[in-house]
């Protein structure tokens, strides 16, 4: 591939991106692509804090589960109005985001992979016992939106239309955060803390502002899942979930926005037909992540992306 | 009260003893080791097997089950942790939970996802001023503390233990005192692996979890 293409293929994204998942929508059914769409708004939420910033995360479902309960419970008690569902789960993921963030950036490594998984069982068990007087514990709980002018997200094409414009304005506010100054920053503070501290930079505040980003972009996706499935089990704040995001992100190659797409995209084809074929589903998914690690940590984007880097070397040459 | 004291305390002596194998881990490869809920948990299940196979004689199960860990403990070892000295520790926290995902799955495919109940292998209860206790809670408690001593009486007062210790502090120093201090690490490794099963073995006939007592142990090693 010559380097001009590269260019325009980056120029032209973002129109790629809908052309993919339009494509996709044919081969894998509409529901399929919509729930593939939404899984890859989380990815890219996750993205934002494990491959920008270097922190790895065993906990983040936490965030979705927030923002579906947000979506929910908003839902229930102030109006049927879909956008304002959305509206306050990004508000609650963000506020979640917030009150936890200062105790959770400040730490690195292993130490911030636990303390996210702490918090997630603390979101869990409320979730699930405390606060089940609202939350419908183990139930779950449901919810109906009202249609809004055309809006109305009972229908599936509707959903699918929105989902995909929501999915691209991710991308695009992705691609757009990572390659402003503020994302030099964050992958600057995953190389090396202490010199951009050394710079006179106040690290803290950015890894927090990265932190309430992906918390409320995290809250936006389950809200949406919210609103394709309309109910809201468990099972969207279950810790033990939080390796698929951390699979997807790897298998795509972390720290690049196209990555987390394939990764996204990727995890999900194999979660939805695997299990046809393979009954042992998590044993697969534990030998793929050792695999992972071991051999391909660059995931498949990154794989190709040196491929045709190394290409484009020969050509200068 | 009491009861509710004696309940909590025999809970916190099986995490002592499943925690103080993940905080040696923790000093000796500075890795998060999510695998060794893996090795409590193949630990417990071994004694489920190994007691039917003992005709539901406690001790000589429970010691095999220890016994059966360490060949497989070995072999995460040997091809998985010890391919992750100098990667970053995010992949170590990565591959070692893949690990856990394989094993537990493996667990399920043996002994089926159906949780398997082991009764009281003592069953008599010794009454306190009106509170019925089962002694084989006691035990356990009284185990936990001479796991302690003993622990204690090894890193102290034995040479291996305090090779071990001056390893922990300062792998270059002591090799270069002309000691092999992997050998001695190899041996810290079963030691902690047989503790993780053991106490993977005394939780059976108590209860049946496995992810909730790896967080509590983090949690114990964690604030040390």
């Amino acid at each position: 591939m010559q380097i001009s293409t590269i260019n325009t293929v980056k120029k032209y994204d973002l129109i790629l991106v809908t052309a993919a998942f339009l494509l996709l929508a044919p081969l894998l059914t509409m529901q399929r692509t919509t729930d593939f769409m939404i899984f890859c708004v989380f990815v890219l939420a996750y993205d934002l804090i494990y491959g920008y910033m270097g922190r790895l995360s065993f906990g983040h479902m936490l965030y979705l589960g927030v923002g579906a309960y947000a979506a929910a419970l908003s839902a229930e008690h102030f109006s049927a109005n879909p956008f304002l569902a959305l509206f306050v789960a990004i508000l609650a993921g963000g506020a979640v985001g917030l009150l936890l963030g200062p105790i959770i950036v400040r730490t690195t490594g292993a130490c911030f992979a636990l303390i996210n998984l702490a918090f997630n069982q603390v979101g869990y068990f409320l979730a699930v016992i405390a606060l089940a007087e609202w939350t419908g514990g183990e139930d779950g709980m449901s919810a109906f939106y009202d249609p809004v002018w055309i809006f109305d997200f009972g229908n599936s094409n509707v959903m699918f239309g929105f989902t995909l414009f929501c999915l691209v304005c991710v991308v695009y506010l992705v691609r757009r955060l990572t390659s402003s100054p503020f994302g030099i920053l964050l992958r600057t503070i995953k190389e090396n803390e202490t010199r951009a501290k050394f710079l006179g930079y106040n690290t803290f505040l950015y890894k927090l502002l990265a932190f309430v980003l992906s918390t409320s972009l995290a809250a936006f996706a389950g809200a949406l899942t919210m609103l394709n499935y309309t109910y809201a089990t468990p099972s969207f704040i279950d810790p033990t979930r939080s390796v698929e995001v951390i699979f997807a992100c790897l298998i795509g190659g972390a720290g690049n926005v196209y990555g987390a797409l394939v990764g996204g995209v990727g995890y999900m084809i194999l979660s939805n037909y695997l299990p046809n074929y393979i009954q042992r589903w998590e044993m697969f998914l534990g030998m793929a992540l050792l695999v992972l690690v071991f051999k391909f940590q660059s995931g498949i984007w990154g794989y190709f992306s040196t491929l045709i880097m190394a290409r484009k070397k020969e050509v200068k040459a | 009260m009491i009861s509710t004291i004696a309940y909590g305390l025999t809970i916190g002596a099986i995490l002592y003893i499943i925690s103080i194998g993940l905080s040696l881990t923790f000093g000796t490869m500075r890795i998060v080791n999510f695998a060794h809920a893996l090795v409590y948990t193949v630990g417990a299940y071994a004694l489920v097997s190994s007691l039917s196979f003992f005709g539901g004689a406690f001790i000589p199960a429970a010691i095999f089950a220890v016994l059966v860990v360490i060949p497989l403990a070995y072999i995460i070892e040997r091809f998985v942790i010890r391919r992750l000295y100098g990667q970053s520790i995010d992949y170590a926290i990565i591959a070692t939970y893949a690990v856990l995902l394989i094993g537990v799955d493996a667990c399920k495919w043996v002994w089926g996802a159906t949780p398997i109940s082991v009764s009281d292998p003592i069953g008599a209860a010794w009454t306190i001023m009106g509170v019925d206790l089962p002694i084989y809670r006691l035990v356990i408690i009284v185990l936990s503390l001479v796991v302690f001593a003993a622990l204690e009486l090894f890193f102290r007062r034995t040479v291996v233990g305090k090779v071990v210790v001056a390893g922990l502090e300062d792998k270059e120093a002591t090799r270069s005192l002309g000691i092999n201090v992997d050998k001695y690490f190899s041996f810290v490794f079963i030691l902690r692996i047989c503790l993780a099963a053991l106490g993977g073995a005394l939780y059976v006939p108590i209860t049946s979890l496995h992810l909730q007592v790896l967080l509590l142990s983090f949690a114990v090693v964690i604030t040390l």
